[in-house]
C-alpha cells in the first residue's frame, strides 16, 4: 500500500509542476495558426497550453460548474452574453490592448457586451449555402438565396443530396431570413410559419448533419448544404486536395444570413490576466489575426489585417461581405426561457415528424 | 465434437462481423494516403510518421496513458479490498456505497465530481481526473473481485489460519493468489474504462488538461484525420498486448 501511496504522490507532483509561464487558451480545435502560437511564445517568453470545446455549451456548462484556471476563452457573441449575466468574466483594461483601434468599429459596442467592457472580437463566419458547383450548375439551381433550400420547386431536383445544420436556432433562422422576418423574430405566428416551411422541404433533405457535411461534401454525396463559411471553405480545401473535378463554393443568399463572431474574453479566475492581454493584444495585431482567416477562411473584423489576408479568400463574399451585405446579416441573440421551450417544442415536431 | 447447425455458425459469425468489421476498418484506414479517408486512396504509413510528430496528439495519449495506470492501480488496490471485505462480512451498506458509483449516470458523475474539487479548491488537472477516474473504477473491480471470492473454497483460508498464519499472511499467500485471475480481469477493466471514458473527464479535467478521447472529439467538428486511426491502432495492440501479459500471467483468467 505504501508503494502505492508513493507512486500516486509521485504521479500527482508530475502532474502538478510547471516552472515555466503559462497562457491558458480555451478555444476552439484548429482555431489559432501553430506559427502565431510559437511567435506569441517567443515573445512573452511563456508557452501556451491550449484546451478545446466544440460547442459554446459546453463551454458554458463548464465554466458555470465552477471550472476554473483558464485565462482567455473565445465564446460567440450570445455566449459572451450568458456569461456576463454569470459574473464569469473578468473587465478588460484597454490601456493595455492599443490595438483594439484595429478593429472595425461595425463590431465594436454591440448589444452582446455593451462598450466592450469584457470583450474584443476574434473571428468571425457566416451561415450561409454550400454547393457543389459541377452539380448545381449542371441543374441550373440559384445559390443566392434560401429558395433553393426551402422551396420545393428547386430542393426536389437535389433530393437526397441536401443538408441543413442540425441546429434549431440556425435552421430557423434561415428560415425566418427566407420568409422575410428577422433572424431573431420571436413573433410565435411568424415561427410557425417557419416550421410549415421546414417541414414541406424536409422531404427533400437527406440530413439533418452539423459534423460530416463537410466530408460529405469533398466526397460528393451531397451537392448543397445549409453551412458554416468556413466549414465550406475547409470542404472546397479537402476537395482540390483530392483532386476532385468539382468546387464546392459559398453561396450568399440575398435573403441575408447569421453572423457568428467569437470573441476573446478573460476567466474571472484566470491565473493570468497579465498575459491574457498580452496574448488579446497580439492577436489584435493585423498580421497574427490574418494568419487565422488565411489557414482556416474565417472573416476577420480586424481592419489591419486585411493587407495580409489571401486575395482568393478577400473577394470572397460569403467571408468578406459588402456593405450592402452587411446591412442584411445578424448575430443570434439568446432567447428566453419561455421562448426557448416553445421552440424546443416546434423543433421537436419538426424532427419528429416523417 | 458434435456438429452445430449451420444456422448457429452463421449467428456466431455474424456477431462477431458485427464486433470487429468496424475494428478492422479502422486499423486499415490509418494505412490510407487521404486526408479525408473516405475511400481507398493507397497505402502510407505517413500517418503514423505524422502521429509521432504531433505533439499535441502525443501529449494526450500519454495523459490518457498515465491517467490509466494510476487510476487502474489504485482503484484495484481499493477495488480488491471492497470486493474482499463485501464477501466476508456481507455489509450491506458497503455494497450499496461502492457499487452506487456504477449504476449512476456518467453525466451526473461528471457534473457532481467537478463541483466537489471546486469545492474543494483542488487545481483541476491530470490529478483530478484520476481521482474521478480512481472513484468510478473501484466499484467494477470490487465486483469482478467479489465474483471471483464467490467461487472459493473458504476452507482454504481457514485451513491456513489453523495452521498458524496471520490473517495477512493467509490473505497474501492463500486468498490473493486464488483471486489473482479476478483482481487481474478487474485491472484490465479498470484500465479500459479510464483511456476512453469521456463524459466524466470532460467535466473533471482542468484547462490544459488533455486526454486522448477529449482531443479526438474536439477534432471530430473540423474533420477527423487518418492520424486518429493511427492512435486508435496504436491503442488496439496496446490493449490486446495487455490481455496477452494477463492471460501469460494467470493462464486461468481466460479458461476454467
Amino acid at each position: 500500500m505504501k508503494r502505492f501511496a508513493s507512486l500516486l504522490a509521485l504521479a500527482m507532483i508530475a502532474l502538478t509542476a510547471n516552472a515555466k509561464d503559462q497562457l491558458h487558451l480555451y478555444n476552439w480545435n484548429n482555431y489559432i495558426a501553430p506559427e502565431t502560437v510559437k511567435r506569441f511564445e517567443e515573445q512573452c517568453k511563456c508557452e501556451v497550453v491550449q484546451t478545446y470545446y466544440s460547442d459554446n455549451e459546453e463551454l458554458l456548462a463548464k465554466l458555470a460548474a465552477g471550472a476554473k484556471g483558464y485565462d482567455v476563452l473565445v465564446p460567440t457573441s450570445n455566449a459572451v452574453q450568458a456569461l456576463i449575466k454569470g459574473g464569469q468574466l473578468k473587465p478588460i483594461d484597454k490601456s493595455q490592448l492599443p490595438n483594439l483601434k484595429n478593429i472595425d468599429p461595425a463590431y465594436l459596442n454591440t448589444a452582446f457586451d455593451p462598450d466592450n467592457k469584457y470583450s474584443v472580437p476574434y473571428a468571425m463566419s457566416l451561415t450561409v449555402i454550400g454547393y457543389n458547383d459541377q452539380k448545381i450548375k449542371e441543374l441550373g439551381l440559384p445559390t443566392d438565396t434560401w429558395a433553393v433550400v426551402f422551396d420545393p420547386k428547386y430542393v426536389e431536383k437535389i433530393k437526397g443530396r441536401v443538408t441543413v445544420l442540425d441546429s434549431s436556432s440556425e435552421l430557423f433562422a434561415a428560415a425566418l431570413k427566407y420568409l422575410g422576418y428577422s433572424a431573431n423574430d420571436v413573433d410565435e405566428a411568424h415561427w410557425k410559419q417557419a416550421v410549415d416551411l421546414i417541414k414541406k422541404a424536409k422531404p427533400y433533405w437527406a440530413a439533418f448533419n452539423a459534423s460530416s457535411y463537410i466530408k460529405e461534401l469533398t466526397v460528393g454525396n451531397i451537392w448543397l448544404v445549409h453551412g458554416y463559411s468556413n466549414d465550406i471553405f475547409q470542404a472546397n480545401l479537402d476537395a482540390q486536395a483530392a483532386g476532385r473535378p468539382f468546387h464546392i463554393l459559398h453561396g450568399l443568399p440575398k435573403e441575408g444570413a447569421v453572423l457568428a463572431v467569437d470573441n476573446m474574453v478573460i476567466h474571472k479566475d484566470a491565473p493570468r490576466p497579465d498575459l491574457a492581454h498580452k496574448f488579446m493584444n497580439f492577436m489584435l495585431e493585423g498580421r497574427n489575426s490574418a494568419e487565422l482567416t488565411n489557414l482556416i477562411g474565417s472573416g476577420n473584423p480586424n481592419k489591419e489585417a486585411i493587407k495580409y489576408i489571401k486575395p482568393e479568400i478577400l473577394k470572397n463574399p460569403a467571408i468578406f461581405p459588402d456593405k450592402t451585405m452587411m446591412l442584411k446579416l445578424e448575430q443570434l441573440k439568446e432567447l428566453t426561457s419561455a421562448q426557448r421551450r416553445l421552440r424546443n417544442r416546434m423543433w421537436t415536431e419538426i424532427k419528429a415528424g416523417r | 465434437m458434435r456438429r452445430r447447425s449451420p444456422a448457429l455458425w452463421a449467428a456466431a459469425l455474424a456477431g462477431y462481423a458485427f464486433l470487429y468489421i468496424p475494428l478492422v476498418i479502422v486499423v486499415v484506414y490509418s494505412f490510407n494516403d487521404s486526408r479525408l479517408n473516405a475511400e481507398w486512396v493507397g497505402f502510407t504509413f505517413d500517418w503514423y510518421r505524422k502521429l509521432f510528430h504531433n505533439e499535441e496528439m502525443l501529449s494526450a495519449a500519454g495523459n490518457s496513458l498515465l491517467i490509466a495506470l494510476v487510476a487502474s492501480a489504485v482503484s484495484t488496490a481499493l477495488g480488491t479490498m471492497a470486493g474482499v471485505a463485501m464477501y466476508r462480512y456481507r455489509a450491506k451498506l458497503l455494497a450499496v456505497l461502492v457499487l452506487t458509483p456504477i449504476a449512476i449516470p456518467e453525466i451526473l458523475m461528471g457534473v457532481s465530481l467537478l463541483i466537489f474539487f471546486v469545492m474543494l479548491n483542488l487545481r483541476l488537472g491530470l490529478a483530478s481526473v484520476a481521482l474521478a477516474h480512481i472513484a468510478f473504477c473501484i466499484g467494477f473491480v470490487a465486483i469482478v473481485v467479489r465474483a471471483r471470492l464467490a467461487g472459493m473454497d473458504e476452507s482454504l483460508t481457514e485451513a491456513a489460519r489453523d495452521c498458524g498464519a496471520t490473517p495477512w499472511q493467509a490473505f497474501r499467500y492463500v486468498t490473493l493468489p486464488l483471486i489473482m485471475p479476478g483482481v487481474i480481469a478487474g485491472a484490465l477493466m479498470a484500465f479500459t474504462l479510464s483511456i476512453d471514458d469521456f463524459v466524466i473527464t470532460f467535466f473533471t479535467a482542468g484547462a490544459g488538461t488533455v486526454t486522448l478521447p477529449l482531443q479526438i472529439y474536439s477534432m471530430i467538428k473540423i474533420a477527423v484525420t487518418p492520424e486518429v486511426n493511427a492512435v486508435s491502432t496504436l491503442l488496439m495492440l496496446l490493449t490486446l498486448a495487455l490481455i496477452v501479459v494477463a492471460t501469460r500471467l494467470t493462464p486461468s483468467l481466460f479458461r476454467n
